[in-house]
């Protein structure tokens, strides 16, 4: 079972621990390292120059735990697990569109599509129909004039006000909703919209 | 045998039900050949491309039920372009000609269109059984017309497929005289549910013994459709939202108590976790278990909710078990025979979920333990030895370790050993997946020990083309073989071609195998299917001279008698 590739191998001279070869070691660590920076978008050349020589210059390499994640297929678990349990938020959860909207006084809690509107006014309309009660939405254009504040849950937990950022960047890390009686909210020294213009 | 009249032998045969003894059973003489196809009533074909419909129908003309399976496993880890293959709408168009009695179907990583599911649904008559298992191309549209054609339909059932949700009213497409239906999962559906043409199909269906509700179904709802179905056995929740009004949880727990069928619990796509414990009155009589979705539960409340499970045979889990947890199930779950742990956290948090620790504490608890998945932080072959100890009867051993190459972490040798000792001592053992830092040595003992593997996967491991030799070499009963990210190239692929004849199919993807390589590899067999996908710039491969050597990146062959599929996309190359 001899094959051509041994042949060199044996009768190089290597430094390292013995009972397993460094370099190899080096080499394997190499392709995968290799393929972290490459599909990650930087240059291949930073691992090029130095690894092969020296094992030492491995340690350069990008070992953030971003950049292992993204060998294609690595770890092997299956796309659509992948897409249902990823524990980060701004992944799936947002991605699909449903959020929970509470609305205080209302003992349930209901569930709808962000993704099926379009804008503010969209959504200000969505909320009037789902609670059937009129005059939600217009908290987002006027911010005084309504008895309700639309507030919502980021991506880090924090909640913000609806309304002030744009409608993209809104629905990307949104992922609750939460109507509050204003009367809840004074004394919190909210703003007016278009105060400080 | 030989004395007694057809009737009698295919009488015998029906008492032969594997798909494995039936087929030896064809292979005794011509006339058992003749009498076991006429009465052949389940055909299953693991490679969709191995053979066509009208050989299938020519040898089996009174099939009832058929097993299809289409993309090779890699496809789940999105190694295999969308566009590959495995349709289903030719194999459903022949067998709507022939005009077969179909009753079951079963696909597992196939491409199933609206059409073909409106055809299926016209052809057969008695048509009982959809299983649709990772696959994809269909809308909820095409499951309408499952619904509202099928008159007899038993099963819908839906694995992990990639639905199109138009959110249209397929449940309302069962007609009000469908009672027929046994088992209901469409868990991987994303979009809204016709929540009272559920509750109303759930009412008219008294046979119903699996239900697996999507994402939309509420609690509420949930409590609903449990009080109407008592009989259930295996259950699927859907959403199990935060703060329930106490109204809709007493109803719950009346409902759940009331379920004294119940043996298998999944879903909890969204989880109330101190909600919980409204399940624990029907825990002592669960055989299955599986919150491996249920992101949101973790910490006590998981574990208050094992600690009633006894019986438990079969558990998926997420990491966040912890070993602690684990060792919880160890010491509640004697009668365990399935572990799967999935890791939580794909980004890679590097929090050490669960480590060798938790698999030893499983492998001393639970004596009956014969399979396992699990997706750990780090290992040992230390942990492995003792493992291999306790659990001599493993059939399925799956371990990944999250960190390719990643060696002992106490020694910082390959886990060679480790792994050694488990397929030296699981001697019944079927299935293996490794991962860490491993040479050549690992294959040399599975090629040594490993007598009854049938699948193997390898990812980032080996030295030389001796490591692939070895287990080619060894493994007399190795049906797939995948292989991704290791040293192996064109001499280990070539040394035995005849091997791959009693094989399903190899997968190497990342390899060193070249463009000449595989070609050589074609010529000399030519009832090979040897396909090199290949997304990257076309020009690359091209066959001058010194491009032959081009590294191939991705490698699939397969064993088939019917030569070289008509239906592959541009960039899959038949050679």
């Amino acid at each position: 079972m001899e094959k051509e590739g041994l042949g060199l191998e044996i009768t190089e001279l290597r430094l390292g621990l013995p009972g397993r070869d460094v370099a190899e070691k080096m080499m394997k660590k190499r392709a995968f390292t290799e393929m972290i920076m490459t599909s990650s978008g930087s240059s291949s050349d930073q691992c090029e120059s130095g690894v092969v020589s020296s094992g030492g210059d491995v340690e350069k390499v990008n070992d953030s735990p971003a950049a292992k994640s993204q060998v294609v297929g690595w770890p092997p678990v299956c796309s659509y697990r992948r897409k249902n349990s990823c524990k980060d938020a701004s992944t799936t959860k947002v991605g699909l569109g449903y959020v929970k909207v509470s609305m205080d006084g209302v003992p349930y809690l209901r569930k709808m599509d962000l993704g099926s509107s379009q804008g503010y006014d969209d959504l200000a309309f969505a909320l009037d129909k789902l609670f059937g009660i009129r005059g939600i939405g217009v908290a987002f254009k006027d911010g005084d004039n309504c008895e309700y504040v639309t507030i919502y849950e980021d991506k880090d937990g924090d909640w913000m006000l609806a309304g002030d950022v744009p409608w993209g960047m809104f629905i990307e890390s949104c992922k609750r909703l939460r109507i509050m009686k204003r009367s809840d909210a004074t004394g919190f020294g909210l703003q007016p919209r278009g105060v400080d213009e | 045998m030989n004395y007694f009249p057809d009737e009698v032998v295919e009488h015998v045969f029906d008492f032969v039900t594997s798909h494995k003894d039936r087929n030896a059973i064809s292979l005794v003489c011509k006339s058992w050949y003749k009498i076991e196809r006429y009465s052949r009533q389940k055909v299953f074909i693991g490679n969709c491309y191995a053979t066509n419909p009208e050989r299938l129908l020519r040898r089996f003309p009174c099939l009832k039920s058929l097993t299809l399976k289409g993309k090779p496993h890699f496809a789940d880890f999105n190694l295999v372009p969308h566009e590959w293959g495995g349709f289903v709408q030719p194999w459903i168009e022949a067998l709507a000609r022939s005009r077969v009695g179909l009753e079951e179907l079963r696909l597992k990583r196939m491409v199933v269109t609206d059409e073909s599911l409106e055809l299926l649904s016209r052809s057969f008559v008695n048509f009982k059984s959809l299983v649709l298992v990772s696959c994809e191309g269909f809308t909820t549209d095409g499951l309408a017309s499952i619904a509202a054609n099928c008159r007899h339909l038993r099963d819908l059932d839906l694995q992990e497929n990639e639905i199109d949700d138009h959110r249209g009213q397929w449940l309302s497409c069962f007609p009000d005289t469908c009672t027929t239906l046994v088992t209901l999962n469409f868990a991987c559906l994303e979009g809204e549910t016709n929540l009272v043409a559920l509750e109303r199909l759930v009412a008219r269906s008294p046979n119903l013994k699996s239900l697996k509700l999507n994402r939309a179904v509420p609690l509420d709802a949930l409590a609903r459709l449990m009080s109407c179905a008592p009989q259930m056995v295996d259950l699927g929740v859907g959403s199990y939202e935060n703060d329930p009004d106490s109204e809709s949880y007493l109803k719950l727990q009346a409902a759940i108590k009331k379920c004294t069928s119940l043996r298998s619990l999944s879903g909890f796509l969204e989880a109330a976790p101190h909600c919980l414990s409204a399940f624990h009155p029907i825990c002592h009589n669960l055989t299955s278990l599986n919150l491996s979705y249920a992101a949101e539960i973790h910490g006590s409340h998981l574990i208050k909710l094992i600690q009633h499970c006894k019986k438990l045979q079969r558990l998926w889990i997420l990491d966040s078990i912890g070993d602690k947890g684990l060792e919880v199930v160890a010491s509640t779950c004697k009668e365990l025979q399935e572990l799967r742990v999935f890791p939580s956290d794909l980004v890679g948090g590097g929090n050490t979920a669960v480590t060798e620790e938790g698999l030893v504490a499983i492998s001393a608890g639970c004596p009956k333990l014969h399979s396992i998945l699990y997706f750990c932080q780090q290992m040992t072959n230390a942990a492995l030895v003792t493992v291999a100890k306790n659990c001599p009867n493993f059939i399925r051993f799956r371990l990944c370790i999250l960190e390719p190459n990643k060696p002992d972490h106490v020694t910082s040798q390959p886990l060679d050993e480790g792994f050694g000792a488990i397929v030296k001592a699981c001697k019944n053992l079927r299935r293996l997946s490794l991962s860490g830092l491993l040479t050549d040595q690992v294959f040399l003992y599975i090629g040594m020990y490993a007598n009854q593997l049938e699948m193997l996967s390898i990812a980032f491991a080996g030295d030389t083309d001796k490591g692939m030799l070895y287990v080619l070499n060894g493994c007399k009963k190795m049906k797939k073989l995948e292989i991704r990210d290791s040293p192996f190239g064109d001499t280990a692929l070539l040394a035995d071609v005849s091997k791959y004849e009693t094989m399903r199919s190899l997968w190497m993807s990342s390899c060193e195998v070249t463009l000449s390589g595989c070609k050589r590899l074609a010529e000399k067999a030519p009832w090979l299917n040897v396909e090199i996908i290949n997304e990257t710039d076309n020009n690359r491969m091209e066959e001058n001279g010194h491009e032959g050597r081009q590294k191939v990146d991705k490698l699939y062959l397969y064993r088939t008698v019917v030569g070289t599929r008509m239906d592959a996309p541009p960039f899959v190359w038949i050679l």
